[in-house]
């Protein structure tokens, strides 16, 4: 009896259970449901006009000289979580370094044509060392379009210190550029650029910004000139940053063109909201910038996954350099995809990717 | 019990008597071990706090490991080579002291003398930081990479580990003693460890490194099926396998596979049973980020990546795992005045509708309250690792001290003993 009461119940909650689990499993998540239950993508294309022609030239793509005392100095403070503001960072005694500073920089110079036929210049990044920004500005003669205000706009991609602490190379030229920043920065970014120094990361603006500054929104598409818009995503980043924004070309007769500082939202997550998201999407030209896949030279599985989907994409021109990192590129090169070599000089180590003054004209 | 010593699973043979009344006893012991786990995220693991080894994956390693540790010494070993007078007459204080001890020191020795004195060394590079560095990575990626390898093996320690008490009841090791038992299981789990991580986790391994190591390790079979290199997918569903095995031990009280009475068939269809709810809890955490975030896509980053959504799965079922074991340990697992099947419905409802919560406000909170990354997917966010260093906290307080002080061990009466000793004899 006993034998059969067990059997009776043990049948009763195997039942019980099964069908909890084919509906939990099978059921909810089958073709049937899965369809009707995904939320549906009703957002409009945006129009943002079109371009002449664009042209991307790289002031400096050397984030930092040596990667081990970069990643120890990340180490001896705790980690990639830590406060990159807190972190001392070595400034001294590096062989490979600048005079001896471990710190570089990332700055771009655009350059575009409206359809109209009017040009203009924008600066994305401003560095980090001020004493290597400033050298690589007046090699490249970003000194003087800063002064005399042919550089129209510094847009600041993302707050970590490779791309911003060197605001007070632009900032010494011309205080009153017009700045815009993601969403997401913290106020120790604010309060740089008014001036305020943090010894402990060897950082600090003596030229505080006194132009205009704009802090874009993210998942918004602003479109700041015909045929150019800025996105800025939610993203968090390592060193306590958050929030990335990047740029948006539709050239006509080429079609997208997506230029980035770092990238930390992902290249498939940037170009699918491209093609989502603003008019001619279908078809991406190209793609430049840091692509932020092995920053480090580290890996991960997850960027073969990447590598290996990007030629769905048909991008016939693909710029990558900085925190793209050269593991990546050999692997894109090898996987067949279009990347543009560089020159390897004034700094930058390989030609395998556009390094320090290489342009790459997309139209 | 025979001469003093622990036969019997410790835990299950234990009498606690109630000190204080619920709900304060449920409330004080949570905000005990809530307490106790903030202290060792700050000494050890928090960003800005002391050590600083939440890199993330150096300081994940050592939380796994002392999960894995406990169960070996609770499970496993049955608290061997304590008696049932020690266990029984110590003071919960004096037991959690020297069994968090032996804890500690059980974890520092099998990472820093097995695997990166002797399995590192001799045989797997990516199992030591030293060996990695020394082969030319820098210190910092040499330490997380072996870290992550490290904790693996313990992650699926964790979930085939237990199964063989839980569910097999140490079949058919069951009439061994201590330390023959605890050897003999300790051994076989660990073998069946091994294999599961050569299979689930070494490809993982083979794409890491540049170039891939296809002379070495085979490739991730799992890609075509699951659209990623990354082992993360076998991360996630045996993460959903550890909190299964669990939440089949304590909240659905081995329902309905303890209705068996004979081995191995019990313990074989206690395996399938976990394995099926180890499925379900995958596939419906995969379907829910799907319906929240819309559709991963191959190659993104992130929110978006196919392997961060499965790596979010084990995150999400270890959530629910915590949310499980409080009401376990400190709330009588309630309810209990129903039948079987409805006590185990609206126990498993009130987990998952807590669990919501829970996940709501760990994200909102933990960048402060812990000091991590904002914002639900990055590389260097592991929930899982304060979660569980918080479940390890609970296992030392309700294994190793008998939830003192909301409960204490009912000293037997002397009849009892005697009954005891001799059913054991």
């Amino acid at each position: 009896m006993a034998n059969e009461f067990s059997r009776r119940s043990f049948i009763k909650g195997m039942a019980l259970g099964t069908m909890a689990g084919y509906f939990g499993s099978a059921g909810l998540s089958s073709t049937v449901f899965h369809k009707q239950m995904m939320p549906k993508d009703n957002t409009k294309k945006v129009d943002i006009g079109q371009i002449k022609s664009l042209s991307v030239k790289v002031i400096s793509e050397t984030s930092w000289f040596n990667n081990a005392v970069l990643l120890n100095d990340i180490k001896k403070s705790g980690g990639l979580l830590v406060n990159q503001y807190e972190i001392p960072w070595t400034v001294e005694g590096v062989k490979e370094g600048y005079k001896g500073n471990n710190a570089g920089g990332f700055a771009t110079l655009i350059e575009f044509e409206e359809l109209s036929g009017k040009k203009h210049k924008l600066l994305l990044d401003t560095g980090w060392n001020v004493d290597w920004t400033d050298k690589r500005f007046k090699e490249e003669g970003i000194d003087k379009m800063l002064a005399n205000k042919e550089i129209e706009a510094l847009i600041i991609s993302h707050e970590h210190f490779d791309h911003y602490w060197g605001i007070e190379a632009t900032t010494k030229y011309n205080p009153n550029i017009h700045v815009y920043v993601p969403k997401g920065f913290y106020q120790e970014g604010f309060d740089l650029l008014k001036g305020k120094a943090f010894p402990k990361a060897h950082v600090k603006n003596d030229h505080p910004h006194t132009g205009k500054l704009d802090v874009m929104d993210s998942s918004k598409i602003r479109p700041i000139y015909p045929g150019v818009a800025l996105v800025t995503f939610d993203v968090p980043i390592i060193t306590r940053v958050f929030g990335e924004q990047a740029f948006i070309f539709n050239i006509k007769d080429k079609g997208l063109a997506l230029v980035t500082g770092c990238c930390h939202m992902g290249i498939i997550t940037y170009m699918e909201f491209a093609k989502k998201r603003i008019v001619g999407g279908e078809k991406i030209y190209g793609v430049q910038g840091g692509m932020h896949i092995s920053p480090f030279e580290d890996w991960d599985p997850q960027y073969d996954d990447l590598v290996l989907a990007l030629h769905k994409y048909g991008i016939e021109k693909l710029g990558p350099n900085h925190c793209t990192g050269y593991v990546t590129a050999e692997k894109m090169i090898a996987a067949g995809l279009p990347v543009i070599k560089g020159t390897a000089r004034n700094g930058s180590k390989r030609n395998i990717y556009l390094g320090n003054g290489d342009k790459l004209v997309f139209a | 019990m025979k001469d003093g010593h622990l036969d019997t699973l410790w835990l299950e043979d234990r009498k606690l008597t109630n000190l204080i009344t619920q709900p304060i006893r449920g409330i004080l012991g949570t905000v005990l071990s809530f307490a106790f786990f903030m202290a060792l995220w700050w000494i050890f693991m928090d960003p800005r706090g002391v050590l600083r080894w939440y890199t993330p994956q150096y300081g994940y390693m050592y939380i796994r490991w002392l999960l894995i540790v406990a169960i070996w010494q609770a499970y496993i070993f049955n608290f061997w080579p304590f008696n049932l007078k020690w266990m029984e007459g110590s003071h919960p204080l004096k037991k959690g002291l020297i069994l968090v001890g032996i804890n500690f020191a059980v974890t520092g020795l099998v990472i820093w003398g097995f695997f990166y004195g002797i399995l590192g060394k001799f045989s797997i590079p990516y199992m030591s930081q030293f060996e990695l560095h020394k082969l030319g990575m820098t210190e910092f990626f040499a330490r997380e990479y072996s870290s992550l390898a490290v904790l693996m093996f313990a992650a699926i320690a964790s979930w085939l580990s237990p199964i063989w008490p839980s569910a097999f009841e140490n079949y058919p090791w069951h009439s061994l003693k201590q330390p023959a038992k605890g050897i003999t299981v300790f051994s076989f789990t660990f073998l069946l460890t091994t294999y599961a991580f050569f299979v689930f986790m070494h490809p993982h391994y083979n794409v890491l490194f540049y170039p891939w190591q296809k002379f070495a390790a085979a490739f991730p079979w799992w890609y075509e099926s699951f659209k990623t290199l990354s082992g993360n997918f076998n991360v996630g569903w045996i993460m959903c396998g550890t909190a299964a095995v669990w939440m089949v031990e304590t909240t659905w009280e081995k329902y309905p596979f303890r209705l068996i009475k004979s081995q191995p068939w019990r313990g074989i269809a206690g395996f399938l049973w976990i394995l099926l709810i180890a499925f379900t809890m995958f596939f419906v955490f995969i379907f829910m980020q799907d319906v929240v975030w819309g559709e991963s896509i191959e190659g993104a980053k992130r929110l978006m990546a196919p392997d961060w959504r499965y790596l979010h799965t084990g995150e999400l079922a270890v959530m629910m795992l915590s949310i499980a074991l409080t009401l376990y340990f400190y709330f009588d697992n309630w309810p209990k005045k129903f039948s079987t099947e409805v006590n185990l419905f609206i126990r498993t409802a009130v987990i998952v509708v807590i669990s919501f919560g829970f996940h709501y406000v760990y994200y909102a909170v933990s960048p402060g309250l812990l000091g991590t990354q904002a914002g639900y997917s990055h590389p260097q966010q592991f929930p899982m690792a304060p979660i569980i260093l918080w479940i390890v906290v609970m296992l030392y307080h309700n294994w190793f001290m008998d939830g003192w002080p909301g409960k204490s061990i009912k000293q037997p009466a002397a009849q009892e003993v005697s009954n005891e000793k001799h059913v054991s004899a």
